[in-house]
């Protein structure tokens, strides 16, 4: 409990600092007050969407750029708590079966649709439904059976079971509002230029190059915790797609960009010394980054040998040295912007006699002529698929550290870099005993689908999200209790003894948190990333000189 | 080379010469441009052919499933409703023949079908994409053999050290590859310089650093080959004679060496191109410049089976079109080839 607190007490300070640091330009002086005009140029190394309408699939290069234009019923705010946006106020039903949300009644689309109860049944039902091909957003919206229209501006979610991850799940941008007439048109239209209520709306795409959007004149909604009110500041906001990390750094440099993200280490650094420049670290929420073990199958059916592994490689210091000081080690399921996040850093204390002797105690005792472990003339391999799509090259890296520290004890650590498709193949060919995927969601409800036994059986795809295969009834119950709970104090209790469990099975080796880093050139200011998944706003930025 | 025994009238007589030298009567027939052109085109289709055939098989013996990639991909999870869904609606669950027939039937009929990931025709994707990487390719040859042809001239009358100088030059710069000699230019010309931007920025200027670092490479091999053959033909009887006919230096090289110097060079020129087809893909992505190469890496990233197919259709159309103009320029350097 104290280390949760800790936590949040230095989440809260990070947050305020953040906050602060990005805000500090307007406060300065009058001469640098806010002023319209100007376009902003933002470069992304996120793969470019395939579609800019976030409920259709529903990855990280979506939200990203539909924040720009697309908004939430609710959001949240630095503190982790849940703040107004397109509803008001709102209000969970005795029986927790429904949810009952009041709407801004002066908010229209910017094609002039207005925004009410229709039309956030018109939404879901569009996320709902199959042939949209929503996948994030759909998990989002398990549970609810409909929306219903109470008024014109209230609307009603009737739900199949109470969910205490509802208002979580709705800030997300992948679950945004956008116009019900925009919608009815085909699939392919509303991907070149989805229409929402959004600060900016989209005013062209050329593949494999930019997004131009240009400024809502009308807009009236930001969420609670913006810095202003009315519509924005830019004129336009040019969205590039500059794969190459160098590339990026170098065009904010030269001034041709004014924001780029996925900053890697090595430039965070360097720009750390260069004043011009201002850094936005913002983890994305969710899961931390971690290491999956495989227990569904050997050697890490065997607690003994997971143990091993996680206790017998030292993992911070390549932490420390591959990131150069930016990732702080983590010791969480959860991303450390979770309020609910749990910390236990005694059980990743680093004892290599003791895992050798953990090692030997399950059988694995002889070694052949490489040096590896082995039983009944068995190597003791562990294989590791690495997704290059996912997996930063300092990540990588430091996946080479842990293949170098594990040998010392014996593990046959076998890395296997793939591209995505390859990598999902592996994955859900159960060929692999250690695996790092990435998991964005809003809330601990993350760990139900991580976690909980379900998530072992796969889809049709073969793809599954429960990749330590960790099956404990116990902590299906824990997980659904805390999804179902509408006791914040239960539910804060609930979710801390969960993770307690995932953090004992051994199964999981945290890292850091999902790394997200902005850096903002000298041009521009009052940028900012808005909390829920951490995807910039350029809402509140303006230019200077 | 193909020569037909049935007329008896160009027997032994004439000896071994004739071989080379095409029949009369079977000129008359069919005319040399004639079949020239049609056995391009049957070339052409049998290339395109193998091309779609390759690419159709080889996308699938990687592991992975396109309806997942088509889903979102990374970060996103299908919902198993949504996965039947879009296997249904792209015949993923078809035998892989039934598929393989299918798409050659559509590419038969010029139907180059929608893109997985983008959700749009594949047609007319590669029709905004291939204007920008065609010019990139042919400044990238044209700025090549211009830096060719100048070491070229400058080793062949600098003397001894040029020679030396220009032949290592040449021997580094054929063998840099692409990503290293983009992020050198960059750091150089834009960080430290200021010349030049270090992104595209769909201006003029913007593809100078893309073009130079395509250039570089592919300069240092035609500048291997045409140095080697202009100093063979420098070396030559003919050159003496003009030289004692008055020919200056510079005239000498102009009026006669270029032209044999030249030949190996542009018969390599096809080769270049595809080496610069797939140089675009490195430099597209580090400039940031639109393009078939930047379609093509993320395509095969999304597993995005009609999109590959596109762009390797594409490429290999490109292909094909500049291996059939480098021939006519070499028939136009070459009096040889047009006599035949």
């Amino acid at each position: 409990m104290r280390t949760r607190l800790s936590a949040l007490i230095a989440l809260t300070a990070v947050g305020s600092l953040v906050l602060a640091g990005c805000t500090s330009g307007g406060d300065a002086s009058d001469a640098s007050a806010p002023r319209s005009g100007g376009t902003l140029t933002y470069a992304t190394g996120d793969a470019e969407p395939t579609c800019l309408d976030p409920h259709v699939g529903g990855n990280y290069p979506q939200a990203l750029v539909s924040t720009q234009y697309l908004e939430s019923l609710v959001s949240k705010d630095s503190d982790g708590e849940i703040v107004p946006w397109l509803a008001t106020s709102w209000e969970e039903s005795s029986d927790g079966l429904s949810w009952t949300f009041d709407l801004r009644d002066d908010v229209a689309f910017s094609d002039g649709t207005p925004f009410d109860a229709a039309a956030v049944a018109a939404n879901v039902a569009h996320l709902q439904d199959p042939e949209t091909l929503s996948s994030t957003g759909y998990l989002a919206l398990g549970k609810v059976t409909g929306v219903e229209a109470v008024d014109e501006h209230t609307a009603r979610f009737d739900l199949s079971a109470p969910d205490s991850a509802l208002l979580e799940s709705l800030t997300q941008p992948w679950v945004a509002m956008e116009s019900p007439t925009a919608l009815e048109r085909s699939q392919e239209e509303n991907c070149e230029s989805p229409v929402g209520t959004g600060p900016f709306v989209v005013e062209s795409w050329t593949k494999q190059d930019r997004v131009v959007l240009t400024r809502n004149d009308d807009h009236t909604s930001p969420p609670a915790d913006a810095a202003h009110d009315g519509p924005a500041y830019l004129d336009e906001i040019v969205w590039r797609f500059i794969p190459d990390s160098a590339a990026r750094y170098a065009a904010l440099q030269a001034g041709q960009v004014d924001v780029i993200d996925n900053v890697q280490p090595d430039t965070l650094v360097a720009a750390g010394k260069d004043d011009a420049l201002a850094e936005i670290d913002a983890p994305r929420p969710g899961a931390a980054n971690r290491i999956e073990l495989n227990s569904g199958k050997a050697p890490f059916d065997d607690e003994r040998v997971r143990e091993a592994f996680i206790t017998g490689v030292d993992v911070t210091d390549g932490i420390d040295s591959l990131f150069f000081g930016t990732a702080e080690r983590s010791y969480s399921p959860l991303s450390s912007v979770e309020p609910l996040a749990y910390s236990d850093p005694s059980l990743f204390e680093v004892d290599v006699d003791a895992a050798n002797a953990l090692l030997d105690d399950a059988g694995w005792t002889e070694r052949d002529s490489d040096g590896f472990r082995t039983k009944g003339g068995e190597r003791l391999t562990l294989e590791f698929p690495v997704s290059t799509n996912q997996s930063i090259p300092a990540e990588q890296s430091l996946f080479e550290q842990i293949q170098a520290g594990a040998r010392d004890l014996g593990f046959d650590v076998v890395l296997s870099p793939l591209d995505v498709s390859s990598w999902y193949g592996a994955l859900a060919a159960n060929d692999y005993d250690l695996v790092s995927a990435p998991y964005t969601k809003v809330g601990p409800d993350v760990l139900r689908i991580l976690y909980d036994t379900a998530g072992i059986t796969p889809a049709p795809s073969g793809y599954f999200a429960n990749l330590a295969q960790l099956s404990d009834p116990a902590l299906d119950d824990l997980l659904k209790r805390a999804s179902e709970t509408s006791d914040a104090d239960e539910r804060a209790d609930l979710y801390e003894q969960a993770q307690t469990i995932v953090l004992e099975s051994r199964t999981v080796l945290p890292l850091y948190d999902q790394q997200n880093h902005y850096l903002v050139g000298p041009a521009v200011t009052g940028v900012r990333a808005l909390p829920p998944v951490s995807a910039v706003t350029l809402y509140d930025a303006y230019t200077v000189d | 080379m193909t020569r037909t025994p049935s007329t008896e009238a160009d027997g032994a007589v004439d000896g071994p010469t004739e071989a080379t030298v095409p029949e009369p009567r079977r000129r008359g027939v069919v005319p040399a441009p004639l079949r020239w052109v049609t056995g391009r085109l049957v070339g052409a289709v049998v290339v395109l052919w193998a091309v779609a055939t390759l690419i159709f098989f080889a996308i699938r013996l990687v592991p992975g499933d396109p309806a997942e990639a088509i889903l979102g991909g990374p970060g996103s999870q299908a919902s198993a409703e949504a996965l039947a869904l879009v296997r249904e609606q792209y015949g993923l669950d078809d035998p892989l023949v039934v598929q393989y027939l299918a798409q050659l039937g559509r590419l038969v009929v010029g139907d180059l079908g929608t893109s997985y990931s983008l959700r749009t025709d594949v047609s007319g994707l590669l029709l905004e994409q291939l204007p920008g990487t065609v010019l990139l390719a042919v400044l990238s040859l044209v700025v090549a053999w211009a830096l060719a042809l100048g070491t070229a001239w400058w080793a062949t009358l600098g003397g001894r050290t040029a020679a030396a100088v220009s032949s290592s030059l040449e021997i580094v710069a054929s063998a840099v590859p692409h990503f290293w000699l983009a992020g050198v230019l960059v750091l150089v010309l834009s960080t430290q310089l200021g010349w030049l931007p270090p992104v595209s920025t769909g201006t003029p200027v913007g593809i100078v650093l893309p073009v130079v670092t395509l250039a570089i490479p592919v300069a240092g091999f035609l500048g291997q080959v045409t140095r080697d053959s202009l100093l063979d033909a420098a070396a030559a009887p003919f050159a003496l004679t003009a030289r004692a006919r008055g020919e200056s230096r510079s005239g000498l090289f102009r009026r006669h060496l270029l032209r044999h110097a030249a030949l190996p060079g542009l018969a390599l020129s096809g080769w270049a191109f595809g080496s610069l087809l797939s140089g675009a893909v490195v430099v597209e992505s580090i400039f940031a410049r639109p393009g078939l190469g930047r379609t093509l890496l993320q395509a095969v990233t999304l597993r995005d089976i009609p999109l590959v197919t596109g762009v390797a259709l594409a490429s290999a159309l490109a292909y094909v079109v500049v291996v059939a103009l480098g021939d006519l320029a070499e028939r136009a350097v070459d009096p040889r080839e047009r006599a035949a």
